[in-house]
């Protein structure tokens, strides 16, 4: 049994998320959290870095709220350490950030750094890792710990990538895709957490 | 040292000597004192092992055949081709004229096989200039090359840059390294007939145009003109050689079924005898290419240039062999006597597609695991794991005594280990355990599993154990206690723990000790790895009748039969540390 803080270390929100409160969430009108995700300490998105040019008509009028800069899916776990940073490109000669999609059931390794475009559900992230700027990461990824996946990579479903930089360097056996379900991972975490199942 | 995760493969029995038809081959020399063994003990260490044990994720299962198969043993089909850069699927008529790379505008770094980018060389517009006419597509203009933003290196460096920002993969082949655009084999031969025509009707025979033009014939060709030249060359000779016959030149005639194959085929099996008079005069009249309109192509030995080169530049500037080997053959390549070894020589490299594919079970034919054709959808049609079928083993360190180097296991000490078996059946299956007492190898540890034969209660509905969940877990766990907290201890015979599908033993083991090693030779690599052959036999009811007919020999409705897998596995323990 751990020392729990008096006001519990997690905030849980009603959609069971579950937020550590020495995570370090910027901009945090900006981020989107589909429910049932966890955040342990020291975890940073930059909610802040969210576009800054309008595709569409007037630059000015979209209201910041609907401006989302980071978007995670459900069951994802974002361990201690890892940084969730939207993309920065050029677009139409100005630079301007790009949302960052996460999809379900992503797991993000401690001290990983994320500026991907958009990562599929199912994706196992290591420890370390570091993931270029608007890299696409489809569905059913592994990325072993001290990746580094250039800028503009995209790894398609079912691939093991490793190396600096990252290459694919296996196919995941079928028989591992239960692997990727981070509900039991969920469960183990927060302010009254279940011992894992054995 | 780094501490070793524990691990359970499982071998393939399609790696067994006993299904194979013949006698386990006895390649582990065994001490005397084995002699209690099985003969066909398992030893994870024989060379063969390495290729018939995989994690359970990696195996299949064969519901006719009701066995494992892994990825050996499976035959496999290509369902979709796809371009793992831009997810574009192929189709298998494309992959036949264009071969096996991305042919649109994929390509990866030659020097460090990152992902190549099109950009824009133009410096890029005023932004305020932009923002006014709305919509309108940005006026990227000018030449783009491909650059690689993890190493920073850029198609300029070769020289090479694109009028186009899209069909990357058809401009390139255009050009050659430096930018010059390649004379494709059409326009060779356009010159060569302006060529010819120059030369106003001269002397028939190649070999006076050899001579009469000299040296200059044998211009450098590429590989794709000189295969084009030797082609027309070697058919003109065929035409020649057969003057009455106007299709027999064609390649129709090199069919297995064409009587002049067939009656060249029987003469060599009759030493001889058959040879037909045609047979003879084509011989004769076959000459060899003599000059590069013909695709003679002289190899140029001479590497002085390239020596020099090599005096001038740094090391970092040759190409590794991983490089090289990376590069695909580029057609507009002058022969590749002459490949390069000079990065500044290195070609962007289209993307290799990748497949989606479907096994087939060895035995059976039937269809064992089968993608979704699409590449963008990751669900199976048919996925027959194992995981599915046998129980996982897991492994978790009890009570290791403490030993000198952190993370290995004390020789000569009793260390016990969890292994905790998990039923993903339906039904309930009856476990049955067997391990050598001394596991093989040089350094052979002895091995007793505390309870070798236990029952796993079926997989039941995941939300009948969350609801029972939180009354029931106190009960289940810790049923073959002894004592309360602090005294529960291992009992020869009994069940660690259980709970709804899953049952914990536990397993002793005492290191050997390693100290062998320092007479004889050193230690092979990994031969301080404890790892046990364990013989894993399950058993389990199946109600006859309904879905499962076809296997059974019975009938009768509402009947059960006995069910049975067997299969070795290997556990992996931990290092054996030095005393």
């Amino acid at each position: 049994m751990s020392r729990r803080p008096p006001r519990g270390e997690y905030i849980e929100t009603d959609t069971g998320n579950k937020v550590a409160r020495k995570a370090n969430l910027v901009g945090t009108q900006n981020i989107m959290l589909g429910g049932k995700t966890v955040i342990q300490p020291e975890a940073m998105i930059r909610g802040d870095l969210a576009r800054s040019i309008h595709p569409s008509s007037s630059s000015s009028g979209a209201a910041p709220g609907s401006n989302t800069a980071v978007a995670i899916g459900r069951y994802c776990f974002l361990s201690r350490g890892c940084c969730l940073r939207p993309p920065g490109r050029l677009y139409k000669g100005a630079f301007t950030y790009t949302a960052l999609r996460v999809g379900d059931h992503v797991f993000i390794g401690p001290g990983s750094v994320i500026q991907a475009a958009s990562i599929g559900s199912h994706v196992h992230i290591g420890a370390n890792v570091v993931i270029g700027e608007l890299a696409i990461i489809k569905e059913y990824v592994k990325i072993l710990d001290g990746t580094v996946v250039p800028a503009n990579m995209v790894i398609p479903s079912f691939s093991i990538v490793a190396g600096q930089p990252a290459r694919v360097i296996g196919e995941l056996p079928e028989g591992g895709h239960e692997a990727f379900e981070l509900r039991e991972l969920y469960k183990t975490v927060g302010n009254n957490p279940q011992p894992a199942p054995s | 040292m780094a501490p070793l995760t524990p691990y359970t493969y499982i071998q393939c029995p399609c790696s067994d000597a006993s299904t194979l038809g013949r006698q386990a081959d006895s390649n582990s020399p065994r001490s005397p004192d084995d002699d209690e063994l099985d003969d066909r003990a398992f030893d994870p260490r024989a060379p063969r092992s390495n290729y018939s044990l995989y994690p359970l994720d990696y195996l299949n299962y064969c519901e006719d055949c009701q066995q494992i198969r892994c990825p050996r043993c499976v035959a496999e089909e290509i369902v979709t081709y796809f371009c793992p850069n831009c997810l574009f699927e192929v189709p298998s008529s494309n992959l036949k004229s264009e071969g096996n790379r991305c042919t649109r505008s994929c390509f990866q770094c030659p020097i460090c096989i990152g992902p190549l980018s099109v950009t824009s060389i133009e410096s890029p517009p005023d932004p305020s200039l932009l923002a006014a006419p709305d919509g309108a597509p940005a006026p990227h203009s000018g030449p783009y090359i491909l650059t690689c933003s993890y190493c920073n290196w850029s198609s300029t460096e070769i020289g090479i840059k694109f009028d186009k920002s899209n069909s990357i993969h058809a401009q390139l082949v255009k050009l050659n390294n430096g930018g010059t655009t390649r004379l494709t084999a059409k326009e060779h031969r356009e010159r060569r007939k302006e060529a010819s025509q120059d030369r106003l009707a001269g002397p028939p025979s190649a070999l006076a145009a050899a001579a009469s033009n000299g040296g200059e014939n044998n211009e450098e060709l590429d590989l794709e003109t000189q295969f084009a030249n030797l082609k027309s060359f070697y058919q003109s000779q065929l035409a020649d050689a057969a003057p009455g016959g106007s299709g027999l030149s064609s390649l129709n005639d090199l069919g297995f079924s064409s009587p002049t194959s067939l009656s060249r085929i029987m003469s060599l099996y009759t030493g001889g005898t058959v040879h037909n008079s045609r047979n003879k005069s084509r011989t004769g009249t076959m000459r060899e290419a003599l000059i590069s309109d013909e695709g003679l192509q002289i190899a140029s030995l001479d590497e002085s240039a390239a020596i020099q080169h090599l005096h001038s530049i740094d090391y970092s500037e040759t190409i590794t062999t991983e490089q090289s080997t990376n590069q695909p053959p580029h057609l507009g390549e002058v022969h590749p006597h002459g490949t390069s070894r000079f990065a500044s020589s290195l070609r962007p490299i289209p993307y290799l597609l990748r497949t989606k594919r479907s096994k087939r079970c060895p035995v059976c034919r039937h269809i064992i695991s089968k993608p979704e054709a699409k590449v963008a959808t990751t669900r199976f049609r048919i996925k027959l794991v194992a995981s599915a079928y046998i129980p996982t083993i897991t492994i978790r360190p009890l009570n290791i005594p403490s030993s000198s180097t952190p993370g290995t296991l004390p020789p000569l000490q009793p260390s016990q280990f969890i292994l905790t078996f998990q039923n993903p059946r339906f039904e309930t299956i009856n476990v049955t355990l067997a391990t050598p007492a001394k596991t093989p190898g040089r350094f052979s540890s002895k091995v007793t599993v505390l309870c070798p034969q236990f029952e796993i209660d079926a997989n039941t509905d995941v939300w009948d154990e969350a609801l029972k969940d939180t009354s029931d877990k106190t009960k289940l766990r810790r049923r073959g206690a002894a004592g309360d907290d602090g005294t529960h201890q291992a009992e020869a015979g009994k069940i660690w723990e259980r709970g709804r599908n899953w049952v914990s033993i536990v397993v002793e083991v005492v290191p050997a000790s390693l100290r062998l090693d320092l007479l004889e030779a050193t230690a092979k690599e990994d031969e301080d790895v404890l790892e046990i052959p364990m013989f894993v036999r399950v058993e389990w009811e199946v109600d006859v009748g309904g879905d499962d007919v076809g296997t059974a020999p019975s009938r009768d409705k509402e009947q059960t039969e006995e069910r049975e897998l067997a299969y070795w596995c290997v556990l992996g323990l931990g290092r054996v540390g030095q005393a």
